[in-house]
């Protein structure tokens, strides 16, 4: 699962949620894409989740790039627990996704098989997302 | 071998960003002419007539201004990536007879051998070509080819007239073995359980 080995400080601000994706809203690496139409928090555990779908449908073949990180960790104040006396322990680690951020990307499979292991991927997912295809490729 | 289309387009006198809006919203794509050591020409496109043109990216478009046309290429395409809308256009001026390079797909023929993985490198690949006869895609050829073996410039088959602006031993494609995934299927609850417990130092 992916987590940074280290870190400046443990507890941060919750991250922005406004506004489309600055980069990233491109397919580079491979020929097909999930592309972010809504804003999220995606956890570790739902890209991992995404991955593995993905990875289970297309078998000994194929390439799978994850192009998000999970580097913005949320936090948590126990149940029960009276307001005050600081904030929260980190629960969550997240990526911060706005639209248009092409968030894994695929290659190496035919068309059909690609567009239903994305299909299971989207539905591991926090948010809506579309599949797109690289430009200027065939 | 491209198609020309041919477009009416209207000069541009309002500038700006709530100019540019207004036109889009009247169903207009705002685009600069250039090249040749010309001026820039500022002009309005229809848009639904534009956007299905450019799908491939390397059309020769005809622009019909006053009676006059004017043969261009598609420089630069921006689009909108939610709505996936042409927003702008920058249009290079091109002349009959002359060469120019444009970036053309790479078409693959054929299956590589079982159970290896066909990456393909490099989507699109620089060729040169007269501009009026540019080509619609490059093709190389992958049947039967083994695990470890790479597709170079070389080996793609280029129509004739056509150049390839790469080295000869540039890779354009690699045929390797599958990685070995993780699928999970060991340790899905024991990672969450050791990325819960995996606190990240501080400092």
């Amino acid at each position: 699962m992916l987590i940074p080995r280290r870190v400046k400080y443990r507890k941060q601000h919750h991250p922005k949620r406004s506004g489309n994706a600055k980069g990233g809203t491109a397919v580079t690496f491979g020929e097909w894409g999930i592309q972010a139409l809504t804003p999220a928090y995606v956890t570790n555990r739902q890209i991992e989740s995404a991955r593995i779908a993905m990875t289970r449908y297309i078998k000994r073949g194929g390439n799978v790039w994850i192009n998000i990180y999970p580097d913005r960790p949320l936090t948590k104040k126990p149940a029960e627990t009276r307001m005050g006396s600081g904030k929260g322990s980190p629960e969550w680690w997240v990526a911060n996704i706005k639209p248009g951020r092409v968030l894994f990307e695929l290659s190496g499979v035919s068309e059909d098989v690609a567009r239903e292991a994305l299909r299971l991927a989207m539905h591991k997912l926090p948010l809506k997302a579309r599949i797109v295809r690289r430009e200027g490729g065939e | 071998m491209s198609d020309m289309i041919k477009i009416q387009v209207t000069l541009r006198d309002d500038f700006g960003k709530g100019a540019a809006r207004q036109a889009r919203r009247a169903g207009q794509i705002p685009a600069v002419v250039y090249g040749h050591g010309t001026d820039p020409v500022h002009i309005l496109m229809p848009a639904q007539q534009t956007t299905l043109a450019v799908r491939n990216p390397n059309a020769l478009l005809t622009l019909v201004h006053d009676g006059e046309e004017h043969l261009v290429l598609p420089k630069d395409i921006q689009r909108n990536f939610i709505k996936q809308t042409v927003d702008h256009l920058d249009l290079l001026v091109v002349r009959k007879g002359e060469k120019v390079v444009v970036d053309v797909p790479v078409h693959v023929e054929g299956e590589a051998a079982p159970s290896t993985v066909f990456n393909l490198e490099e989507a699109t690949v620089p060729v040169l070509a007269e501009a009026t006869h540019l080509p619609d895609n490059v093709t190389i050829v992958i049947e039967g080819r083994a695990a470890g073996e790479h597709v170079y410039g070389r080996d793609i088959q280029l129509p004739a007239g056509t150049t390839l602006e790469l080295e000869d031993d540039y890779v354009i494609a690699t045929i390797s073995e599958p990685t070995v995934q993780d699928l999970g299927e060991t340790g899905e609850g024991e990672g969450s359980a050791e990325g819960a417990s995996e606190a990240p130092a501080e400092g």
